[in-house]
């Protein structure tokens, strides 16, 4: 199915440009060159040393209908310098090597419709950094929530279809039949999941028989079975988007529905397999699961005379109905198990421009898991769990960010920190700087500082601290 | 007796909003002879927001021009819809897309300026880095315009009822010749002198001194002061007459800014306009902003 949209959007692609080459007119060509360069300030090694290539290409046949497509190729020389990030070589297409076609869709107009077909990335949520409801396409966590929105999406092929009723007011449905899972980075790089960390060392232990414990004695142990079990790809398994935009006494608002397989696995154990001679393989399974998610946003700029004018107020909140978390011992550093509950995401946020050149941007969110916790599956002990450490997750977490901006010598530049944090005593802080060198070329310089517990999500990667040059020249 | 207080003075304040807006919009007003220093002003800025105009569109560069003559540019594409709407309160839409250089290409802004000088913009934006357009606070008044060396007022925002007006002279202008293009502008054109101070108290400017042209009413050079009366910016505009079904409607098609601090000259063409081609209020909706393809 993939393969066959691909082939007929490069047909559209390439038909597009053979018919610009007669016109001329209507063809938009830009592209850039990138390197992305990080050392870890803890590791004192390269943690990135990305080259990237991007080409974006639009023909417009009328006002009213217009091709794009988008390429993208990288290399992560990294990966290639040290071998232990990706030992297994698993993830080498993903990580280090990897032709993308981004985008690649046809837009078309007609009075109050908009139809936007192709391979596409849909954002819906007002959060920044913090995916409420944006979770339309799946992401790319390779390096963590660190690189910029759009490119951690991960593109999908879809149909939207939107209809205006009235100025301002907007129905779009999503139909996605394509699928993908989000991808994280292998268990030995820099940003590797805590999870898959722990994971892989029950793995190698066990299948090196360095099992620490008495039973299965090691020559009862076989290997351990692991499989990926991705929906069927067939068009009833298409996730359904469906979104309401108005607007209300000045406030916009969102209405947001959501149906489909999660982009997430989580892992089952399947029970194990007693092969011949009665060795014992360990069978777990990664499943994709249905889940729904019904929300909405609401954002307000106050624009009369009083204390509030100028503060803009965004908020998202959504409601994960049958969404899987996992349950456990925190302290024995794996899941026992998986439990569909309904949770609840929601957050707000305040912008403000003060003085002449900042801005300021504060978010507070909370994550609650709408269930007791105690007693899962009857065992006291066991807690809900966090997906990417299998440290224990609070019923209510508390998350806040906090974003200052400013800009200098005609905007030419620009520093900004982030601060993200949760209750925990856990976060990251971003300070960056962004200078443009010329119309063509921009550098950033940034560090990303991340403190807390190993089993917190920011924690996790406190000695992946790491300094950053990005140098970008675009044509 | 606090209810017809409210009420007593809600009348006398709406009569005097109405008195301070009493030009119809779509229809063209130029000075006349005797005209007092708020009255010319007032007309300066109906020219200003084009006001005269149901729809404008332009395409046309920004140049950001260093002490050292570094030169970087920016194109845009920018719309605007005039509704004078008393039912929502909505004086104009206004839609503004980068389209070069590629780097900044696709970054969107949308904002609705209301009827009500009180009221701020609410503005909308679409960042390319996101692919999401974002709510977002309208600029500070006296922040730089997209780098420019323009305050976000001297573009967008500044109103009649943000400053007091005096009458200085009127007199032939002296002729500007712009460090861009070598060009020379209105040279021995009549106008007014007319001095604006901001109403604002510590504003970062003290007074500005503008000369309207007297046949047009159009702004075509201000020189602003701090408060020690020291000159340290000017702005020459250059507006190209349009007749359109028989109306003569000025344009602004050429803006040239220094800062006397920095050194730093901002120059902004607009390449092509046109006006009053039936641009529907539709297209100056959160969802055409975002349906940027970049």
């Amino acid at each position: 199915m993939k393969k066959v949209l691909l082939i007929l959007g490069l047909l559209i692609f390439s038909f597009s440009f053979v018919y610009a080459e007669f016109t001329k007119d209507g063809l938009t060509l830009t592209g850039y060159i990138k390197n992305e360069a990080a050392l870890g300030t803890k590791v004192h090694q390269m943690q990135k040393f990305k080259d990237i290539v991007g080409i974006s290409g639009e023909y417009k046949f009328n006002e009213n209908i217009a091709f794009f497509a988008s390429f993208k190729y990288w290399y992560d020389h990294v990966y290639s310098w040290y071998g232990k990030y990706d030992s297994a070589q698993y993830y080498m297409q993903h990580i280090q090597r990897n032709d993308w076609l981004r985008d690649c869709y046809l837009d078309i107009i007609s009075g109050p419709w908009f139809l936007r077909l192709g391979k596409q990335q849909v954002a819906w949520g007002q959060a920044d950094g913090i995916a409420i409801l944006d979770r339309l396409n799946p992401v790319d966590l390779t390096e963590f929530w660190l690189p910029d929105a759009v490119d951690l999406r991960i593109p999908l092929w879809m149909m939207n279809i939107n209809y205006s009723p009235k100025v301002n007011s907007n129905l779009q449905l999503l139909i996605i039949p394509d699928f993908e899972q989000s991808t994280a980075a292998p268990p030995n790089a820099p940003f590797a999941f805590r999870s898959y960390k722990l994971f892989m060392d029950f793995k190698q232990r066990w299948e090196s028989n360095a099992w620490i414990g008495g039973f299965p004695p090691p020559f009862l142990r076989g290997d351990v079975y692991t499989n990926i079990y991705y929906p069927a790809k067939k068009f009833n398994n298409s996730k359904i988007g469906l979104q309401w935009k108005d607007r209300f006494l000045g406030w916009d608002y969102t209405l947001n529905y959501l149906y489909g397989y999660d982009y997430l696995a989580r892992t089952y154990n399947d029970g194990n397999i007693i092969g011949p001679g009665g060795i014992i393989h360990p069978n777990y399974g990664r499943k994709f699961k249905l889940v729904q998610m019904a929300g909405g946003s609401l954002n307000h700029t106050f624009t009369q005379e009083g204390l509030l004018e100028g503060i803009t107020l965004r908020s998202d909140a959504a409601v994960y109905l049958d969404e899987p978390t996992y349950y456990g011992d925190p302290a024995r550093g794996s899941a026992s198990g998986v439990v569909r509950w309904n949770n609840i995401f929601w957050l707000v946020g305040l912008d403000r421009n003060f003085f002449t050149k900042w801005t300021v941007s504060f978010q507070f969110a909370q994550y609650i898991l709408a269930h007791e916790t105690p007693g899962i599956a009857g065992h006291p002990e066991y807690k809900p769990l966090n997906s990417y450490t299998y440290g224990a997750q609070d019923r209510c977490e508390n998350i806040f960010s906090l974003k200052i901006m400013t800009k200098f010598y005609n905007e030419r530049i620009k520093p900004e920190v982030l601060w993200s944090f949760t209750d925990d005593n856990q976060g990251r802080v971003s300070p960056k700087i962004s200078y443009e060198i010329s119309d063509h070329l921009m550098a950033t310089l940034g560090w990303d500082y991340f403190y807390g517990n190993e089993k917190d999500s920011n924690g996790q990667f406190r000695k992946s601290n790491q300094v950053y040059l990005f140098l970008k020249y675009s044509f | 007796m606090k209810k017809i207080l409210f009420f007593v003075l809600s009348i006398i304040l709406m009569t005097g909003y109405a008195k301070a807006l009493d030009l119809e919009y779509f229809q063209v007003y130029q000075p006349k002879e005797g005209m007092s220093a708020d009255e010319i002003m007032q007309i300066k800025y109906f020219n200003k927001y084009t006001l005269f105009a149901h729809d404008v569109s332009y395409t046309g560069k920004a140049y950001f021009i260093d002490k050292s003559g570094a030169v970087r540019e920016r194109s845009t594409a920018r719309k605007r819809l005039n509704l004078g709407r008393k039912s929502d309160g909505i004086a104009y839409k206004d839609i503004t897309v980068i389209t070069g250089p590629t780097q900044f290409k696709g970054i969107g802004t949308l904002s609705w300026t209301y009827l009500d000088p009180n009221k701020e913009q609410d503005v909308w934006l679409y960042l390319p880095s996101l692919k999401k357009v974002r709510k977002i606070s309208a600029s500070e008044a006296d922040d730089s315009f997209l780098g420019s060396d323009f305050s976000v007022e001297d573009i967008t925002s500044r109103r009649f009822e943000d400053e007091n007006y005096r009458l200085l002279r009127e007199e032939n202008f002296s002729g500007y010749t712009s460090p861009f293009n070598q060009k020379t502008y209105y040279k021995d054109n009549p106008c007014y002198v007319i001095e604006a101070t901001p109403k604002r108290a510590n504003w970062y400017y003290a007074k500005r001194i503008i000369w309207i042209d007297k046949k047009y009413g159009t702004n075509i050079y201000e020189e602003k002061y701090d408060a020690k009366g020291q000159k340290f910016m000017y702005i020459f505009r250059w507006c190209q007459i349009f007749n359109v079904d028989g109306k003569e409607f000025p344009l602004i098609m050429f803006q040239e800014g220094e800062d006397l601090r920095t050194g730093h000259r901002t120059v902004i063409i607009n390449e092509t306009a046109e006006i009053n081609k039936g641009i529907p209020e539709d297209q100056f909706t959160e969802r055409m902003l975002g349906t940027s393809r970049w």
